[in-house]
């Protein structure tokens, strides 16, 4: 596991309140919506606040948002080629 | 089960980004002359950025206009009902403790929170602000309305989001005709704040540009600020005191969504309820409805599932009714919606005209469904209003010419 | 044409382990603070993790109360929810409100801003349910609980056959006690729970709480009491005439009352009303009270029909509660009246 995946995962728990997981149970390919973690709409736009507050990415269409949270794994990589 | 005495509006008033009473509203949109803007008034980093249906009148003039003294701590919610109430008191020519019961039903979201995101601070270090304290929760608006209008035997006050005007006519209808009520004033305000501004912005469904309802590009909603009231009363009373109805409440529904907090189901579960409601209610099929007032924010979702939700009762694109949303002339006023757009859809029946639906150049390509693109002149008996809210709470209000 | 409703079950979170299974206010748990917190029972118990991490306090408390009715009254699922708040969510839109002013123009996180929304506990309830029918929310200061249950009559008298969601729900700020600190409402000296009623010390006690119930126009073996009228008058110049001609309308004399429930809670200020009432239309009637045990928000109202309902099942008033000597022999007929800082009265009617 990567020290950004790691990073990614603690920040995914705090942010959405998902105070009965540790940074162990998250795989890096579980799905994070639908059949996977099961999060919603709400989560996906707290995940855009989070991408541009810890890395500066500002994502403008919420749309863009469902590839880039497919997993913990799909967000590193966007982040490691966009982050300013 | 309750009888269904004829419910006789008798009154209404509202003031918006289109006019300061009905006459004006309605001058706006035979005109296509829509409201939206830039923000003049709020203090807030979106001034430049995103546009809104303001009111052209600030808070000192409206205390003005009401004959208030700088000394009474009023919102900026609070004043515009007041305008707007007093117009349809007014328009319905009563006093009240003529002998009548007559209740109030307000509604809100904003509440007081124009005053308490302004003074959040300075309520603790300075005692100029601080009569506004007691001015935060959304029931006051409705007492300090009650006291000033001199209606006491029955007050309070709805908020369901985007639904809470129409379920305020709602009640007062079911009052009437539980026999609690003879008379009552109902509708909702809603002032543009920094509050809903930025919290609509972080939902991401705020449009960039003018709003375009039911248009396949929509990118989302404009707020706006309004307030609207009806008078309802049993149409026995308002014969008895020699007054003639502007038209009739003949159906109205409620029904819940159960699907997200914020967001619509897609085929519109909730919306399809309430209209079915509504058609229930009035004993009337789909058919009969001459022209449906939508919802229609821009929202992505919201047009998705109210159009899916018109599909369903419909059948076809073809067989819909002439249809639109005014919200590009208004902006989305929140509480106030239901109100304002009931004035809008009695307007529609007492002209026989149906308003354009403006901004809007390409139908969503899942739905195929058009709106009323130009005025239109139509012979309307019966018109449906639509008003869906957060927490899946949508509502729908059926206003006919005459009752049967 | 608005018939009585029956109610089959109910649940309560407070300040007091109402909650509990079996508690009946024979202890009262006591604070020496203000504002003063609901106790927290498991709400795991009921609400899946996914679901409860976004729950604000309102919103748990909501979901708890209403599942201990639902289990009550032995049902799964409700046709209507019918609720009242009088300040809705209120930690949230702090929340958003700090948030904004702080960082307005930078990424604002929407939850706060969702959860504001005064409907959110009935949302959360028809979720949780899958209830899509009727759902309303009532924000009207100390009458907010009132309107709910005013609806909850007329909607079962229109729809005999179907069961409603009932209850009403306020929750404690942080920023805002401080402003009605500012604004006079909260007592400082005297501030304990159970409150003394001497008439000596102004303000209230500000707590939290839930009180749900089931209501139906269907009697059964397992109902609890019944509502026969409720009515509210924000400003009332003569609160016994304003009672009487309830009591005279719903041919009712003070003579055919058990009890009455008053809701005084410490504030020399306004408790005299319930001096006086106690003193004359209500002197040979068991007079009980509930705010000093359970501190005062908006929809308190609805903890003192929670009692009421007890005190049906146990017949019998707890010595906590009761503010006088008079003892009765039997409990079927109890008055509630109340009112808050002088405003908001209400009175409502219930039968065993």
């Amino acid at each position: 596991m990567s020290e950004l995946t790691q990073e990614l995962k603690a920040k995914i728990i705090t942010q959405l309140n998902l105070e009965d997981l540790t940074v162990d149970d998250l795989d890096d390919h579980t799905p994070l919506f639908g059949d996977g973690l099961g999060l919603d709409s709400i989560d996906a736009l707290e995940l855009i606040v989070m991408l541009d507050k810890s890395y500066g990415i500002k994502l403008s269409d919420p749309k863009e948002g469902r590839k880039v949270f497919e997993t913990v794994q799909t967000m590193a990589d966007f982040i490691e080629a966009n982050r300013k | 089960m309750i009888p269904t005495a004829p419910i006789a509006i008798t009154g209404m008033g509202a003031i918006s980004a289109i006019g300061n009473h009905v006459t004006e509203n309605f001058r706006s949109l035979v005109a296509s002359k829509h409201g939206i803007g830039p923000i003049t008034q709020l203090d807030t980093y979106h001034r430049g950025r995103l546009l809104v249906g303001e009111i052209p009148i600030g808070n000192a003039e409206l205390y003005d206009r009401l004959h208030l003294s700088p000394e009474v701590a009023c919102t900026r919610s609070t004043l515009l009902a007041l305008l707007a109430a007093k117009e349809a008191m007014e328009a319905a020519a009563f006093q009240p403790g003529d002998g009548y019961r007559t209740g109030l039903i307000s509604a809100t979201t904003v509440g007081g929170m124009d005053a308490t995101e302004q003074y959040y601070d300075d309520y603790l270090i300075s005692e100029k602000h601080q009569p506004f304290i007691q001015t935060h929760p959304c029931g006051y608006a409705a007492e300090q309305m009650g006291r000033y209008l001199g209606i006491s035997d029955f007050v309070t006050t709805i908020s369901t989001a985007c639904s809470s005007a129409a379920n305020a006519i709602m009640l007062g209808a079911r009052m009437i005709r539980a026999g609690l009520l003879d008379r009552v004033l109902v509708g909702g305000t809603d002032c543009l704040s920094r509050f809903t501004i930025n919290g609509f912005n972080s939902l991401m469904i705020y449009t960039d540009s003018h709003c375009r309802p039911f248009d396949e590009n929509r990118n989302g909603l404009n707020l706006g600020e309004a307030a609207a009231y009806l008078v309802l009363e049993a149409a026995e009373v308002a014969k008895r005191r020699g007054k003639s109805p502007i038209a009739y409440l003949t159906g109205y529904g409620n029904a819940n969504d159960a699907f997200h907090q914020t967001a619509s189901s897609d085929n519109g579960e909730g919306a399809y309820l309430a209209m079915r409601k509504a058609l229930e209610t009035a004993r009337l099929n789909p058919t009969d409805i001459d022209y449906v007032n939508a919802h229609g924010t821009a929202t992505p979702n919201n047009d998705l599932a109210e159009g899916n939700a018109l599909l369903r009762i419909y059948g076809s694109a073809s067989a819909l009714p002439a249809f639109s949303s005014t919200k590009a002339f208004t902006g989305h006023t929140l509480a106030a919606a239901g109100a304002i757009e009931a004035v809008f859809s009695l307007l529609a029946l007492q002209h026989q005209v149906v308003f354009p639906n403006l901004n809007f150049s390409q139908p969503i390509a899942s739905l195929g469904i058009i709106p009323q693109t130009e005025l239109r002149e139509k012979k309307i008996a019966h018109v449906l209003s639509n008003s869906f809210g957060f927490g899946g709470n949508c509502s729908t209000l059926l206003f006919s010419k005459d009752h049967d | 044409m608005i018939k009585p409703i029956y109610i089959h079950g109910s649940g309560c979170i407070s300040i007091q382990p109402t909650f509990e299974a079996g508690y009946f206010f024979d202890a009262l748990t006591s604070y020496a603070q203000n504002p003063v917190p609901a106790l927290d029972p498991d709400y795991k118990a009921f609400i899946p993790a996914l679901q409860l991490r976004r729950m604000n306090k309102s919103m748990r408390m909501a979901l708890f109360a209403s599942r201990l009715a639902m289990q009550e009254a032995g049902i799964t699922a409700v046709d209507a929810v019918i609720t009242g708040s009088g300040l809705g969510c209120l930690r949230d839109s702090e929340r958003f409100v700090e948030h904004l002013r702080a960082e307005e123009g930078s990424s604002l996180n929407p939850t706060p801003f969702i959860q504001s929304t005064h409907n959110m506990a009935a949302a959360a309830l028809a979720l949780s349910l899958g209830c899509k029918g009727y759902n309303m929310t009532y924000v009207n200061n100390a009458n907010s609980f009132e309107s709910a249950l005013l609806d909850s009559l007329i909607y079962l008298a229109e729809h005999p056959t179907e069961t409603v969601l009932l209850g009403g729900v306020d929750e404690l700020g942080e920023r805002t006690p401080q402003f009605w600190d500012i604004a006079g409402y909260l007592k400082h000296e005297g501030a304990e729970i159970p409150t003394p009623l001497d008439d000596r010390t102004p303000g209230e006690i500000a707590a939290e709480g839930a009180i749900f119930f089931i209501a139906s126009q269907q009697q059964s073996y397992q109902t609890l009491g019944k509502v026969l009228a409720v009515e509210t008058r924000l400003e009332v110049d003569n609160p016994p005439a304003f009672i009487a001609e309830f009591l005279q309308r719903n041919g009712v004399s003070t003579d055919a009352l058990d009890a009455v429930m008053l809701g005084c809670n410490g504030d020399a200020r306004y408790d005299g009303i319930y001096r006086t009432l106690g003193d004359t239309l209500f002197a040979d009637l068991p007079q009980v009270a509930f705010k000093h045990a359970l501190g005062e928000y908006d929809t308190v109202v609805a903890a003192a029909l929670f009692l009421v309902l007890g005190i049906f099942q146990h017949q019998h008033i707890p010595q906590t509660l009761l503010l006088n000597e008079v003892s009765s022999r039997t409990l079927q007929r109890i008055l509630i009246y109340t009112q808050r800082r002088g405003q908001n009265h209400s009175v409502i009617l219930v039968e065993k």
